[in-house]
């Protein structure tokens, strides 16, 4: 804060977070709405407000929903242990290369790419590759390849694996930031593998960024709509039930507690993360003045 | 990443110049694609969403650079990530979730309307709203004003106190300082953020879909038609003109403001 600022009246400043919370609020207010409709027992546009958990209890009754939330964690649980190693390795390297231009093209771009065009463009490029799949082991006897491009489970988990890298990619580069080499190389230089000198020293310093990172594809996968519904073949996420409810017969009470569920968790997994980053930031600025306080006083 | 992004988007150029069959495509050279592409009211479609999506990149500027730059210059530093937070969180909650539930908000028999009836405002409602080109363009700033905000604080985090404390000390005014330090220094990530929303504005169906009524259609809902009609190469020609689009922005955007830039504070 420079010299001149510090005597900016008051109002103007209050004025300023007004301005801020007033955006915040706009942007979460369709969230929050859905939520206030999903408890009105009489629906959206009612006059009357009679609160209720109806709508959540047929949510949960929905036996095609619950499957549909079930694929959806099948696609986290098998894109997460694949996407994490893939950011770590990519922040890693970044740091290490020389070139950035082009690892920052090919890692950022994909957050620039529509979800329709680069679903359209996987889904295509999948089609192709069965057939070429097709092609091979028709000719060669190894059947088992037939199958590996199929519209599918794997397909999903691609398009997914693409769509979060990105993001895992950011988020642990920031809290790699804060971490000093100098530390690893130290490590080395006392005769620890490169791995020990990795799981032991720098993984604990960046262990917060990279649960965030975990948090965060779980809730993209489960946001996640076009690039998946384009890929998935037979089965339906959670998302693309609700999509197609509202498509199809309109906003339901049902749609709506389905989505406040879906915005709900999200919520809360971000909250999780705000509150246990600042906990154990204290405790780190606590550990670090500790050590900084003079032995003798 | 370059198998399964870089490729099929490159090879996305080859697959529109294939010859349509019935089901599918067959390997081939035809424009027809691009034909029925550019001499087609989806043309004009496509220009259309483009001045949208212009006019969403402007309002989302208005709203968002005063933002990021209050967060950078008067919130302390150990808690403007905090801050930023507060808008990566609508950012996690699904888009198309925000995009549905914005049309209870703004229709007829809405929370907006309803509000400004109520404390007579108006006295009949605003059906602009939703379903027409405003929907589209209220739409979009709602799914993407958080990336605005946050890439161009992440070029204002670049930039050291001091170059605020010397302007000070100079007395520089209010004019100055936005259009010869803030301005020039974020511009990488206004950038960022504008093309970002932009291309997502042209790119992403749902909006349209959802907000923009009948006539409403961008590049996204032209590639999925095509491709619920089976005109696999037409898709992939759109697909192919939303690349070169990108690039070229992304090209000339690195080219004029260094876009890696904006890694610098956590690289």
């Amino acid at each position: 804060m420079t010299l001149r600022d510090d005597f900016q009246p008051i109002w103007k400043l209050l004025l300023k977070w007004l301005w801020l919370s007033f955006v915040v609020f706009v942007l979460m207010a369709p969230v929050f709405y859905t939520m206030y409709i999903s408890f009105n027992k009489l629906g959206f546009g009612a006059k009357i407000y009679t609160f209720t958990f109806q709508w959540y209890i047929n949510v949960f009754s929905d036996k095609q929903l619950l499957t549909a939330l079930g694929w959806t964690m099948i696609l986290a649980g098998i894109t997460l242990p694949i996407v994490i190693p893939f950011g770590l390795l990519s922040a890693k390297f970044y740091k290490k290369s020389h070139n950035k231009v082009w690892i920052v093209f090919v890692l950022l771009s994909p957050l620039f790419v529509p979800a329709d065009i680069l679903g359209s463009a996987l889904l295509v490029f999948f089609k192709n590759l069965n057939k070429i799949f097709t092609f091979l082991s028709d000719h060669t006897g190894l059947y088992f390849l037939e199958t590996w491009f199929d519209l599918g489970i794997m397909t999903a988990v691609i398009g997914l694996i693409v769509y979060t890298l990105p993001y895992v990619f950011v988020v642990i580069m920031i809290t790699m930031a804060r971490y000093r080499p100098e530390q690893t190389e130290a490590a080395r230089d006392l005769g620890a593998t490169a791995w020990r000198a990795f799981w032991e020293i720098e993984f604990p310093q960046i262990r917060a960024g990279v649960f965030s990172a975990c948090a965060f594809v779980v809730i993209l996968t489960f946001n996640e709509y076009t690039r998946t519904s384009l890929l998935k073949g037979g089965f339906d996420t959670f998302t693309s039930v609700l999509i197609s409810q509202m498509l199809n017969t309109g906003m339901s009470e049902e749609s709506y507690a389905m989505a406040s569920i879906v915005s709900l968790v999200a919520i809360i997994i971000v909250a999780v993360i705000l509150i246990s980053t600042s906990i154990s930031k204290e405790k780190l600025e606590k550990q670090t003045r500790r050590i900084n306080e003079p032995a003798i006083k | 990443m370059v198998v399964f992004f870089v490729i099929p988007l490159l090879l996305t150029v080859v697959w529109s110049v294939f010859e349509r069959t019935m089901f599918w495509m067959e390997p081939g050279f035809t424009l027809f694609s691009y034909e029925n592409f550019f001499f087609s009211a989806r043309l004009e479609n496509f220009v259309v969403s483009m001045l949208h999506s212009s006019v969403s990149v402007f309002f989302s500027f208005l709203i968002g650079f005063p933002i990021a730059v209050f967060i950078r210059r008067r919130v302390a530093k150990i808690a403007q990530h905090r801050v930023m937070l507060l808008f990566i969180l609508p950012f996690m909650v699904s888009e198309i979730i925000r995009i549905f539930a914005l049309r209870p908000i703004l229709s007829r028999n809405g929370l907006i309307n309803n509000f400004l009836m109520d404390f007579n405002f108006i006295d009949s409602p605003i059906s602009a709203f939703v379903f027409t080109p405003t929907g589209v363009v209220i739409g979009e700033i709602v799914s993407f004003l958080p990336f605005m905000i946050f890439s161009t604080f992440l070029a204002l985090e670049a930039i050291p106190n001091y170059v605020f404390e010397v302007c000070a000390d100079l007395g520089v005014n209010r004019r100055r300082m936005f259009k010869d330090i803030l301005l020039p220094l974020a511009a990488p990530g206004l950038f960022a953020g504008g093309v970002f929303i932009f291309v997502n504005g042209i790119g992403i169906a749902l909006i349209p879909t959802i907000l923009g009524g009948p006539g409403s259609v961008n590049a996204g809902l032209i590639a999925t038609q095509a491709i619920i009609a089976l005109d696999f190469p037409l898709a992939m020609a759109v697909s192919a003109i939303m690349m070169f689009t990108l690039m070229g922005l992304l090209f000339i955007g690195h080219k004029l403001f260094n876009l890696t830039k904006l890694l610098e504070p956590i690289s």
